[in-house]
């Protein structure tokens, strides 16, 4: 089995090698049979890389000890689900998974354009073959994943025991697959650039990846906090750690970039913009990967060298300095002829929800960087900690969500103040009033009250217009409400889909909001039966039952919880310990409601004297960013689904690029 | 090029765009104002212990094994922590090593925080708290590090 994913680890390489210059070849001379050929080739690599994966998941699964990685990620003991997760649970496994998604996004986009973008097409593959070849380079010569121990080991190290949670089989490989299909909008940029087709060709054709990598990027996200609050037992889901601000900055300038790819493909503005906006969102996926596994940066979850860092440091730099030189070259093309008019204008709402996330990400950037910039620059070592990127962050998260509101529904080029009153008269009365509401009911912190009026705005708007675009359609026509609501987002699901992620986004918000201001905690030793009060709740501690498995040991306290005095849950806080690795791990009890989450860590165990320590958090709204944020992927599935019509739109711009040389896309109105 | 006519549109919309950064760039600096904590290892603040008298820092260094104490009734968690040898903190980072010559350097105390799970002794830890006169670091926090995914080679770590 190592042997064959050796082997086939190398024929891929050789493979990604050789379409680079058969596309780049066939694309300078018009030779179709060598495109042709590079696009098997990278078919054919896509196949060896998953025979690859397929060779190291089977040697997980048979628990092979002779392999390094098996030895050192998995253990006999280690239940089958986390020896498959153990495939990216370890470095040279991971690196795999990211080869491996790659090339599979390289297959389908050299399968998805066969025949279209002929001229771009052949270097956007070649781009993304380059990157293979890089991820493959350290696969086949630096980091091995099929590397042999000397001596077969008896037994394996085991998984380390914060990733023996299933969080881990979905997480990784959300964020992984975010990452690394923001390398084909990416490529495709590039190859505009090459091939000199500067229009919204590019962007047109790899729209759906762009919405496809900022789903995974959301959920990624997500999911790694929801984890962090299962798993790591300190009542909070994020703690700017550099490792999730690696994952938080693409997702930002991703988020950037598909606003503002509607103003390019709207107003034919802000090309040099996006295409700057798709480099960045690539090269901090680059970094992301940099900083979790260079130590330049000491993270609560890596602090050591792991000897890549170099490597990537290196390919970053190369990567972000071709494409800038290409960039400036190609500004002269790149001039718009349109410009902004008006700040009351949907572009400019858009052009400053830019300006915001780009900051945002900056100051992530920045804060993230501090400790290595301060050290260049002053010989001393200075970090900011979460209260940095909260100062920062907050209120430029308050001017986000007001534009939320404002941009989508402020009208193209300018808008007179007259419109505007008519448009926002009632969303903003409704923000008003639920401020107003909020201070009466008895909330004084002036942040708490800005958040929810301008959530209570954006909700406004986006009721608003659903309304609106219902109405017209039931006087048009002539429909029922229900059946003009579903026709109305079918037939325009992009943007009624965007109005959805809003919504989700303002849910999440809210979440965010109030489970920073309002968390209480409250930590207390009892002995068996006696009772303790958290907020509404009361909770009896009844006492400790030990079980084990060949694995793990497990200590589980079980609490009673009450309110008014009628019982209303069992709540089982627990202790692990992994036995494998000597570890020992906490299982958090968590009982959430869309009011509150009640959230149990068992902290502590006095063996002598009996007595147990709980840490209790009680955590108001949490519910709601964890529901929002499903919200927020629903309304990216409504945003991505195949729109017949649309379909055909590309196809006619795409002829349309076809005939004419340099063709500036007519304005075409959204039904 | 667009007309000249043209250009005080462009300004005024320069003027805005610049507005917005340099707003963006005034939090970013008043935050770190406040919020700036020095990062040092054990080493370093020995070095310059008076200096830093009442300081908030961020330190890391290594739990010495035989000092930790444990009182899960009231989460108080006393340890010492030294800097780890200069050779061995890059290649076996997280790994438990036993150390026997270092001594305990500063003596660090956390009240209120369970245990982390990933706390013991030979472990690099980053303690986030005030260093007292008497050399002792009463901890905020103490952030012990995961075993990370992508750990170097850990021959016969596990026993």
């Amino acid at each position: 089995m190592p042997l064959i994913g050796q082997l086939a680890l190398a024929l891929a390489l050789i493979l990604a090698a050789y379409s680079i210059i058969a596309n780049v070849i066939g694309a300078r001379r018009s030779i179709p049979t060598l495109l042709a050929s590079a696009r098997h080739a990278i078919w054919a690599y896509c196949a060896m890389v998953t025979v690859a994966v397929a060779a190291l998941l089977v040697s997980l699964l048979r628990s092979d000890f002779s392999l390094e990685y098996v030895a050192s990620y998995t253990s006999s003991s280690l239940p089958t689900f986390y020896k498959i997760t153990a495939l990216w649970g370890g470095q040279q496994g991971s690196l795999l998974l990211w080869t491996w998604l790659l090339s599979l996004f390289t297959a389908v986009a050299a399968f998805q354009n066969r025949r279209r973008n002929p001229e771009i097409a052949p270097y956007a593959l070649a781009t993304l073959a380059v990157v293979a070849i890089f991820f493959l380079g350290m696969l086949n010569f630096v980091t091995r994943p099929f590397d042999m121990l000397a001596a077969v080991a008896p037994d394996g190290q085991d998984l380390n025991p914060l990733l023996q949670n299933y969080w881990m089989a979905i997480h990784p490989p959300s964020l992984y697959t975010g990452y690394v299909s923001a390398s084909v909008p990416f490529a495709f940029a590039t190859g505009a650039l090459i091939a000199g087709r500067l229009d919204d060709s590019w962007i047109r054709s790899t729209r759906r990846w762009a919405i496809f990598s900022w789903f995974f990027l959301t959920l990624g996200n997500l999911f790694g906090a929801r984890w962090a609050y299962e798993v790591l037992g300190w009542g909070g889901y994020w703690a700017w750690d550099p490792v999730e601000n690696a994952a938080f900055m693409p997702w930002l300038v991703m988020t950037a970039y598909l606003h503002s790819v509607m103003i390019q493909e709207r107003k034919d503005m802000l090309k040099v913009w996006n295409l700057a906006l798709i480099g960045m969102a690539f090269g901090l996926t680059l970094f992301g990967t940099f900083i979790t596994r260079s130590g330049v940066i000491s993270s609560v979850h890596s602090f050591t060298q792991s000897g890549l860092g170099p490597y990537f440091l290196t390919f970053l730099i190369a990567v972000v300095a071709l494409y800038a030189a290409l960039l400036i070259w190609r500004l002269p093309k790149l001039r718009s002829p349109a410009e902004f008019e008006s700040y009351l204008s949907r572009e400019a709402a858009f052009l400053f929800n830019n300006l915001i996330l780009v900051g945002i990400a900056f100051a992530v950037f920045w804060g993230t960087l501090f400790p290595v910039l301060s050290e260049a620059v002053r010989g001393v070592k200075i970090t900011v900690g979460p209260p940095f990127f909260d100062k920062v962050n907050a209120p430029l998260a308050l001017g986000l969500i007001f534009l939320m509101g404002f941009g989508p529904l402020i009208a193209w080029r300018r808008s007179s103040l007259d419109s505007l009153a008519k448009t926002f008269a009632s969303p903003a009365l409704f923000g008003l009033v639920t401020g107003v509401c909020a201070f009466v009911a008895g909330l004084r912190e002036w942040y708490v009250l800005a958040a929810l009026s301008l959530g209570a705005f954006v909700l406004g708007t986006i009721v608003v217009e659903f309304r609106r675009g219902v109405g017209a359609r039931r006087h048009l026509v002539r429909e029922s409400a229900p059946a003009a609501l579903i026709n109305l987002v079918a037939k325009n699901n992009r943007r009624y889909g965007g109005y959805i992620i809003h919504l989700g986004v303002v849910m999440a918000f809210i979440g965010i909001v109030a489970s920073s201001f309002f968390r209480t905690e409250i930590k207390k030793s009892v002995h068996e039966g006696e009772f303790f009060q958290v907020g509404p709740y009361s909770l009896q501690y009844l006492g400790l039952e030990t079980t084990e498995t060949p694995h793990v040991e497990t200590s589980r306290a079980r609490i009673e919880v009450r309110r008014d005095g009628k019982p209303i849950a069992m709540m089982l806080p627990a202790k692990l310990f992994f036995k494998r690795n000597q570890q020992p791990a906490t299982a958090v009890a968590i009982r959430s409601t869309p009011a509150a989450d009640l959230y149990v860590v068992l902290a502590g165990m006095d063996d002598q004297t009996g007595l147990v320590t709980f840490q209790v958090f009680l955590t108001p709204l949490v519910f709601w960013l964890w529901a929002g944020g499903l919200v927020m992927a629903f309304g990216t599935v409504i945003a991505m689904w195949p729109n017949v019509r649309e379909r055909a739109a590309i196809a006619a711009s795409l002829r349309a690029a076809a005939e004419t040389p340099v063709v500036d896309e007519p304005l075409r109105r959204r039904a | 090029m667009p007309g000249k006519a043209a250009m005080p549109k462009k300004l005024r919309f320069a003027i805005g765009a610049g507005l917005m950064v340099a707003a963006i760039a005034y939090l970013i600096v008043t935050a770190v104002r406040n919020t700036a904590e020095y990062y040092m290892t054990v080493g370093e603040v020995k070095a310059q212990q008076a200096a830093l008298d009442g300081q908030m820092l961020r330190v890391a260094g290594r739990v010495v094994p035989g000092t930790i104490a444990w009182n899960p009734a009231t989460l108080t968690l006393a340890f010492g922590i030294a800097q780890p040898p200069a050779q061995d903190a890059a290649a076996s980072g997280l790994r438990p090593v036993a150390i026997t010559t270092a001594a305990a350097v500063f003596h660090v105390i956390c009240r209120g925080q369970p245990k982390p799970d990933m706390f013991a002794p030979g472990r690099d830890v980053i303690v986030e708290g005030r260093l007292d006169r008497d050399g002792t670091i009463e901890a905020r926090q103490v952030l012990t590090s995961c075993p990370s995914k992508y750990a170097p080679k850990q021959p016969g770590a596990a026993q």
